[in-house]
């Protein structure tokens, strides 16, 4: 197990490595230049080359790539070209956001979307089953920016119930950070909630249809017997799968919730970075990402060795 | 202690009650939510107002700098942290007295040093200010309070040049700060403005926390213009970046903001229909539309073809692509904007409603057009370059160019518009962009209207005869012979073509009505004076 670990984490090393070089020469290969953004639409070129000049962007691409290589293995990601901050620190600002609404939405999707898979399962063709149908339909189909306004019409601006926007850390206070999230956890979670769902009613109906259930029937055991001690663990890998999958693609997928919402995270960080051209972080954030999925598909491969005793690295 | 229900709820209890701790204690210290002001403006990307040209980081300037002159409202300058001032009868050297009370954000005072420092990193890189560089022999201090400056020739415009609010504007910055290049950005945001910058809650690309200076001492004069007294009437305004254009302005109807610098076109209606909003215009000189001619490759290497775009445009129906309300649009014909003191019309007869296309098909024919790629840069992120060069495509191409649009976001738009090679070697013909019409009225501020070839700004205009006169700009010492001299300038420039004018459009800003005192000057929106009632 410990070697299998060791070398997950070497390609994940690796993993980074690569991807750094890809986005050092994607990004410095694109159009775009910061000294033209910092400067203004209406400066002068000769204005545009003294920032260029000052921010080191006329140094040859092997000399810049050397240098940021050299700075991060020192553990300095770079400064921001624009906020002229520490790029951790820009980072470590965004994460809490981030990470609170991919928590939230997780833990709604999960419990939602495997309660219905189950139920869904158990009495195929009911009207749990086709309410599923029609759901999974509309949450696969209806963008964030379509469901987020329509929530923000009907709770936030008719009702008052909740704020259109912005986040709170949680240090100001629970209530606040947890009421400002309800909206876009809901918004997100739509999607995750009919995937999941989907997922677990599959692996469900397979595993519910195994000789050892109908053994397990015929020996009298109860209903809730055999969805959660026999067929819910035996559908667990794939549903674990999925939740994982999720999650780690939440982390940096949730551009147009913190959008729609006005939620200063880790996605919003890259888009405006993105438009700036503000190479330290963009690199940054992208190489730290690719990081973090190679790590959660890692714990997921662990996490199955709990669920299934057979699985064995 | 064993696991049991009630004392797992017991710790959520605990664990919750100590989270809100600190919400409780940073209240009993906040100002209260009704002297906040929220506002949503552009995202404040840049802090150091010389470094950068944009308008959002010049209005961050204004709020914690402070300024040697300002314009007021019919923009006269008017002094601001200097008390007195004098020129010698040779009109050579200019003496400036610092007003009592200046002080810095970390309590220091403000001295003459420091004014002369900003002035020397600010003429770097503004047009005005390199010229007065050019034109002094001394910039310097004479005490703690006074300072000089001691030019070669007289120079008429002086106070006008330091009054400026095109930015870069001359903020006054502590000598230390002031002596780094201008191309090199100042990290710290200590000003001797009416408003401190609260560092604690600066969230980069979210939100911006601006606090009243208590110590600021405001002139005695009424507020007029950037000029006169800066009384600041609020504890605290907040900028929130809301990147998305919808959400903002739901924040704006639940009341969670107050003030919407950009309202959406498509939202005027409902703002104006709405008991608690209201849509008034606080920059009514507005923004130019322009389009830049690449003078360097073929077609509009030709003076015809250029022409041609002359006679094309219909400055009506591409206003109206930008800005379906007509109540914010308008022509203009004048180089030097349609509202400024030397706004003319000169030579203007090639304006005609609706365009005059079949006169542009034979223009281009004369130009000897034969069908070559016309490339026009695309801004997808920007509506109005998105949009207009879509329209100027179809246009083109309804007289017979071979217009091809050119799409990328600004960024990338920036780094293709300084290839002066052709579009075979991703060079370019045309592009959109914009400039306040309050700017256009000033020579010295901005770089659009320069005809000095490989010097001038993007398209790289070039005409000797006008620069000529252009140079003698600055030593014109009357109102009236400036505007001799710019009805002149104008024959030539829509002879040559210098560049085409799109149109004129004025934008409304959207807030509360809770908001009141809000003055309206261009492209800045001062802070002070504001006022919040509940609602």
């Amino acid at each position: 197990m410990a070697a299998y670990i060791l070398r997950r984490l070497v390609s994940t090393v690796a993993v980074m490595a690569i991807v750094g070089i890809f986005i050092f020469l994607l990004l410095r290969l694109a159009p775009g230049d910061p000294a033209a953004i910092i400067a203004g639409r209406s400066a002068t070129e000769e204005i545009i080359a003294g920032i260029r000049e000052q921010l080191g962007l006329n140094d040859p691409m092997p000399v810049q790539f050397l240098r940021w290589v050299r700075d991060m293995l020192g553990g300095d990601f770079g400064t921001s070209i624009f906020a002229g901050r520490p790029v951790l620190e820009l980072i470590s600002q965004r994460l809490e956001p981030t990470l609170s609404l991919s928590i939230l939405t997780m833990i709604l999707a999960v419990t939602v979307g495997v309660s219905f898979g189950i139920l869904a399962a158990w009495r195929t063709g009911g009207i749990v089953d086709r309410l599923l149908a029609a759901f999974s339909a509309l949450g696969y189909s209806v963008p964030v920016f379509v469901s987020g306004y329509f929530l923000i019409y009907f709770f936030a601006i008719r009702t008052h119930w909740l704020p259109v926007q912005g986040y709170v850390p949680i240090d100001s206070g629970l209530g606040p950070w947890f009421v400002h999230l309800i909206l876009p956890t809901v918004a997100l979670s739509l999607a995750y909630i009919a995937f999941i769902a989907r997922v677990t009613r599959a692996s469900m109906l397979e595993v519910l249809s195994e000789d050892y259930m109908r053994t397990a029937a015929a020996k009298g055991a109860s209903s809730y017997a055999m969805l959660f001690h026999h067929a819910l663990k035996n559908a667990g890998v794939p549903i674990l799968t999925v939740i994982g999958i999720s999650f780690a693609y939440l982390i940096g997928g949730v551009v147009l919730t913190e959008t729609v919402f006005n939620i200063p995270g880790i996605g919003r960080l890259v888009v405006d970075a993105i438009n700036n051209r503000d190479y330290p972080i963009i690199q940054s954030v992208l190489i730290l990402t690719s990081g973090l999925y190679v790590l959660v598909n890692l714990t997921i491969d662990l996490a199955y060795t709990l669920i299934d005793p057979r699985i064995r690295y | 202690m064993p696991i049991s229900r009630r004392n797992l709820f017991k710790a959520g209890i605990a664990a919750g009650t100590a989270l809100s701790i600190p919400s409780v204690l940073r209240a009993q210290t906040m100002p209260t939510a009704a002297r906040t002001v929220r506002m949503v403006k552009e995202d404040l990307r840049v802090f150091d107002p010389i470094w950068t040209a944009t308008n959002i980081t010049a209005d961050h300037g204004m709020a914690i700098y402070d300024t040697l002159f300002a314009l007021d409202s019919k923009f006269k300058p008017q002094p601001q942290m200097v008390g007195k001032w004098g020129v010698s009868d040779d009109k050579k050297t200019y003496t400036f007295e610092l007003r009592d009370g200046l002080g810095w954000h970390d309590g220091t005072p403000v001295t003459a040093a420091d004014c002369v420092a900003s002035i020397r990193r600010w003429g770097q890189v503004a047009p005005g200010g390199q010229l007065l560089m050019e034109q002094a022999r001394d910039i310097s201090k004479k005490d703690d309070k006074t300072f000089t400056i001691a030019l070669k020739e007289p120079l008429g415009l002086l106070i006008d040049i330091l009054a400026d609010l095109t930015p870069p504007c001359l903020f006054i910055m502590r000598e230390k700060d002031a002596s780094l290049s201008a191309t090199e950005q100042v990290s710290t945001r200590i000003g001797s403005g009416p408003f401190k910058f609260n560092e604690a809650l600066l969230r980069p690309g979210a939100s911006y926390t601006y606090d009243r200076n208590e110590q600021y001492v405001p002139r005695k004069e009424a507020p007029d213009g950037f000029a006169g007294g800066k009384v600041v009437k609020v504890d605290r305004v907040v900028w929130d970046n809301i990147s998305d254009q919808q959400t903002a302005f739901a924040a704006l109807q639940a009341g969670e903001i107050e003030f919407l610098q950009h309202p959406p076109v498509d939202f005027f209606s409902v703002i104006e229909s709405d008991p608690n909003l209201e849509l008034p215009v606080l920059d009514r000189t507005g923004k130019d539309m322009l389009l830049r001619l690449n003078f360097l490759q073929k077609p509009f290497d030709n003076v015809k073809a250029r022409q041609a775009m002359l006679h094309l445009i219909d400055q009506e129906a591409f206003m109206r692509v930008m800005v379906p309300d007509p109540k914010y649009v308008t022509t203009v014909t004048s180089i030097f904007g349609d509202e400024t003191l030397v706004s003319n019309d000169e030579n203007t007869g090639w304006y005609k409603k609706g365009g005059d296309p079949e006169k542009a098909r034979q223009l281009f024919k004369e130009a000897g057009y034969a069908g070559e790629k016309v490339v026009i840069l695309q801004s997808t992120d920007w509506a109005a370059s998105n949009n207009g060069s879509q329209f100027l495509a179809a246009e083109l191409r309804k007289i017979g160019v071979n217009a091809e649009l050119a799409p990328s976001d600004w960024g990338g738009l920036t780094t293709r518009r300084a290839n002066k090679g052709p579009v075979e070697n991703g060079g370019w013909n045309m592009f959109i962009t914009s400039e306040a019409d309050y700017s256009l009225g000033n020579l010295l501020a901005t770089p659009l209207l320069l005809a000095n070839g490989d010097k001038a700004w993007y398209g790289w205009p070039k005409n000797d005869e006008y620069e000529a006169l252009r140079a003698k700009w600055a030593s014109v010492e009357t109102l009236e012979e400036r505007k001799a001299l710019a009805r002149k300038m104008q024959g030539i420039w829509w002879d040559f073509v210098g560049d085409v004018r799109l149109g004129k459009y004025i934008e409304p800003i959207a807030h509360r009505k809770t908001i009141t005192g809000l003055i309206g000057m261009p492209q800045i929106v001062p802070m002070w004076n504001m006022q919040k009632t509940s609602a």
